[in-house]
């Protein structure tokens, strides 16, 4: 039977305190948020995608290969119109038969993308019960509104990746939707990156507590009569108050609610907000969870799932603090973005071309001498050959062996937005491990080395690949390799 | 094989001249060169030209090379352009070299230029970038600086080296360049401030960087059998050299040294019929101060990881054993990317004929010359030696 198994989570290693807010607008307009969480310049919602993904197949113990499906939830996709699932998938190693689904438009996607991956393992499309398939759900997500507004004090940023497949232990007991025609509350224009809400206070809790309940209440479960066997709720969270004002309608204690939201240290994760929530609760051994999505308009899915035994991975204790000047570099408020005179020009073509090596180190064994090559093409770096390559995949570990970092102005065009964002940079060769443990040579590559705060990187530092956007040429974000200093 | 000689060599002042024309430095240096050799040098007597420039800022991507001889009047030969990022200049003459030993001429114009400072910062940096690997080594946010920068790391790991090491470069070729009259930074420069400039790309700053220069060189070169037209000095190319390797740094079998200009030295070297030892005088490609250590080390002036120690013990200073970078370098004396390696060829000459000024050395008898392109994949190597006034 299918069931979850496994979940994984990410969030950026940037904070920013409340009160660093408050320090700077007077007020801190996220009530019962301490801090949120800031994706660094190079991350966005597909780069967390990643992370969350990756850290998900790993707690399964599944490779990408065997993934069937890929659904995809997120209010903010690097582009409005564009799928970003073949990219996610290609990151992941994922094949090119999978079903793709990408939710948007709503906080309620993340959750939504879990119920769409659901009903496709549950009928493989003719009306059948696929039970060996497997899908990867990922719910990321970094809400933005204008600096002075409540959604912008209260945006974090994070992700969280589900398998879903028949090995599973942990069951989606039952999940119901409810709808009400209540728009206002939460909503973008078309072509602004800034989200925001008319802020009617009564309006917009009751919007919330009724469509919320509603679904809550919908769930056909026998968990005692006061839902004494709910250990958690993991409820949509726009900030750290609107939860517990729905405690009641949803039938449970403020404990519950605490057990199962991320709002108060990460911020408002958006789409990924209720699935954060799963994840953290999880990962605290807790069994019980009603996980519900919400979305102005105003909607809202609600599942039950017996999470025992479900292994979780997570990567959410960041702790690097941001200035509310930093704040703003890194958000891009202060930086002039893309500068005149043009950059490295590498046309789109050119670049999905060496996708493979770009997003999963796919290197080459040279068919004559053995050498590994990377990229690999061309002739052989050892004997010459010039022939094909036996394609090899690389583990994605490293050794730093020569390095700089860029400092203001050494950057080149295409990378003066990401130094003014992000600050001085780490460029470096890194001498990739062969694909078994006993290799003798290695092929090495130049690459950016992710650092928060006072990291250095040093010759001889290990380092693990990661995947970051590298930079946006004619409105084309493109995503590649970048290392970080390992973590042993 | 026949003999070829440099008859006449000169160039103009390297420098930031916004407002002047690449045809007008051309013809400067055009001018100076045709005054260095003794007796006239015709129009009609030039049978070949060869150009090097990068292009930098695409004034004139295509026919640069007619663009400037048309400019001063050498209708009708034969011109390419020749592009091998900054190693274009010393690739020019070498082909010039060539184009006399193969018989297809007896008198070669080789010269070089760039026009760097007319553009914004912006578009500096993005031509900065160009000859670096573009698809992979580029796109990690390094110029030139990113990348000498992470061989001055590996240098540094590797020896018992830092970046003071780098500033004693900075300091010794700024003290050359200050008795150079056509060097762009013309002014010496103290170990504190090289120590203490500002970071460009760590552990590179400002003082181990060389500037972007607007400038042009020429040099004649003639076949041995009528060199006695046009000069009774005899500058004699004794050994070419040149090589290649992959363009980024990543592929290549070391960060330490650069193989094409040991490869491109020993060949040099083995047609020369001589060794580093023999060598009085010495114009290295130092764009940045690591690049300066590296070329001792590659050209055989010590052993690996001693580069340092002979910069420190004064060995390369214009009074020891063997004077490096007596015009400054590229790091005071400047660097218009197409004219570098022509213009070393005209210090060179100039040090061999005893026309050096305040930086003119003792009697020097042989000199080399030593052209990178990028950060090693193309470098070109070539030694002078002055045979004596024929009369």
């Amino acid at each position: 039977m299918t069931g979850v198994e496994s979940v994984g989570a990410y969030a950026p290693a940037y904070r920013i305190d409340a009160e660093t807010v408050a320090d700077a607008w007077g007020q801190f307009q996220a009530a019962g948020i301490s801090q949120t969480s800031v994706p660094d310049a190079d991350e966005d919602a597909l780069t967390m995608a990643y992370e969350a993904g990756t850290r998900a197949l790993a707690a399964a113990g599944r490779e990408g290969r065997e993934v069937d499906g890929l659904f995809l939830g997120t209010t903010t996709p690097s582009v409005e119109e564009e799928a970003l699932t073949p990219r996610l998938g290609s990151t992941l190693g994922l094949p090119a038969d999978i079903e793709t689904r990408q939710q948007t438009g709503s906080t309620r996607a993340g959750v939504d993308a879990l119920a769409a991956a659901l009903d496709a393992a549950s009928n493989d499309g003719r009306g059948t019960a696929g039970t060996e398939s497997v899908y990867l759900v990922v719910a990321s997500d970094a809400p933005r509104g204008a600096p002075d507004d409540r959604i912008e004090h209260a945006g974090g940023a994070g992700a969280t990746g589900l398998v879903i497949g028949p090995a599973g232990p942990g069951a989606v007991v039952d999940r119901a939707e409810r709808v009400s025609p209540r728009p206002g509350t939460r909503f973008r224009q078309r072509g602004s990156a800034e989200t925001t809400g008319l802020g009617i206070t009564e309006y917009d809790r009751d919007a919330f507590r009724e469509t919320v309940g509603a679904a809550a209440e919908a769930l056909d479960v026998e968990l005692g009569s006061d839902r004494s066997d709910v250990d958690a709720v993991a409820v949509q969270s726009p900030n750290g108050k609107l939860p517990y004002r729905a405690a009641g309608a949803i039938g449970v204690d403020t404990d519950a609610i605490r057990t199962g939201t991320t709002v108060h240290d990460l911020g408002d994760t958006g789409a990924a907000s209720p699935l954060l929530g799963l994840a953290s609760a999880l990962a605290d051994g807790n069994q019980n969870v009603v996980v519900i999505g919400f979305g102005s308009g105003a909607g809202a899915t609600a599942l039950l799932i017996d999470g025992e035994d479900v292994p979780v991975r997570t990567a959410l204790n960041g702790d690097q603090e941001l200035s509310y000047a930093e704040y703003l570099r890194i958000r891009g408020e202060i930086t002039t973005g893309e500068p005149e005179g043009g950059g490295a020009y590498v046309s789109v073509p050119s670049w999905t071309r060496t996708i493979p090596q770009r997003h999963r180190l796919v290197a080459g064994r040279c068919e004559e001498c053995g050498a590994l090559g990377f990229p690999p093409s061309g002739a052989c770096p050892r004997c010459g050959t010039l022939d094909e390559y036996d394609t090899v995949e690389l583990p994605g570990t490293g050794t730093v062996q020569a390095v700089t970092e860029i400092g203001q102005g050494g950057a080149p065009p295409e990378f003066t937005e990401q130094q003014a964002r992000s600050g001085p940079y780490v460029s470096a060769i890194v001498e990739l491990d062969g694909p078994a443990a006993d290799e003798t040579e290695a092929a090495s590559m130049p690459a950016q080395v992710i650092t928060v705060g006072d990291d250095a990187v040093e010759i001889g530092d290990g380092v693990m690949a990661t995947i970051r956007r590298i930079y946006t040429q004619e409105g084309v974000t493109r995503y590649g390799t970048k290392f970080r200093p390992s973590e042993d | 094989m026949r003999d070829v000689y440099v008859i006449g060599a000169g160039q103009t002042p390297y420098g930031a001249f916004p407002e002047r024309s690449y045809r007008d430095l051309f013809a400067e240096a055009y001018a100076e060169a045709r005054d260095a050799v003794d007796r006239p040098v015709d129009p009609a007597d030039v049978d070949e030209a060869v150009v090097g420039t990068l292009g930098v800022g695409g004034r004139q991507l295509g026919l640069p090379g007619p663009a400037v001889t048309e400019h001063v009047g050498l209708h009708g030969v034969p011109c390419s352009r020749i592009e091998n990022a900054c190693a274009a200049g010393g690739s020019a003459v070498r082909q010039g070299i060539q184009a006399i030993r193969s018989g297809h001429a007896d008198v070669v114009l080789a010269g070089g230029f760039e026009a760097m400072t007319d553009a914004s910062a912006d578009a500096t940096k993005y031509w900065l970038g160009v000859s670096g690997e573009t698809e992979w080594e580029r796109l990690t946010g390094t110029t030139f600086s990113g990348v000498y920068a992470q061989m001055a790391s590996a240098y540094f790991d590797a020896y018992d080296t830092s970046a003071d090491d780098l500033a004693h470069v900075a300091v010794k070729n700024h003290t050359n360049g200050s008795k150079n009259p056509k060097a762009h930074l013309d002014f010496e420069c103290s170990l504190e401030d090289a120590r203490d400039a500002p970071e460009v790309a760590a552990p590179l700053n400002l003082y181990h960087c060389c500037p972007t220069s607007d400038g042009a060189a020429v040099a004649f070169l003639a076949a041995g059998d009528v060199v006695d037209e046009y000069t009774d000095e005899r500058v004699r190319i004794a050994g070419a050299g040149a090589a290649s390797d992959h363009v980024g740094l990543a592929q290549r079998d070391s960060y330490t040294a650069i193989d094409a200009s040991e490869t491109a030295a020993e060949t040099a070297y083995d047609r020369a019929d001589v060794g580093p030892d023999d060598l009085d005088v010495a114009e290295v490609h130092d764009c940045f101060a690591i690049a300066e250590l590296l070329a001792y080390e590659d050209l055989g002036f010590c052993d690996r990881g001693e580069a340092a120690t002979l910069l420190r013990e004064g060995v390369t200073d214009p009074d020891g054993e063997l004077p490096v970078n007596t015009s400054g370098g590229l790091k005071s004396k400047g660097h218009p990317i197409g004219a570098t390696g022509v213009g070393q060829v005209v210090e060179l000459f100039e040090q061999l004929t005893g026309r050096a000024g305040d930086r003119q050395l003792d009697d020097p008898r042989l000199g080399l010359a030593h052209n990178v392109g990028g950060s090693g994949g193309a470098a070109v190597v070539h030694v002078f030696e002055q045979e004596g006034v024929v009369r």
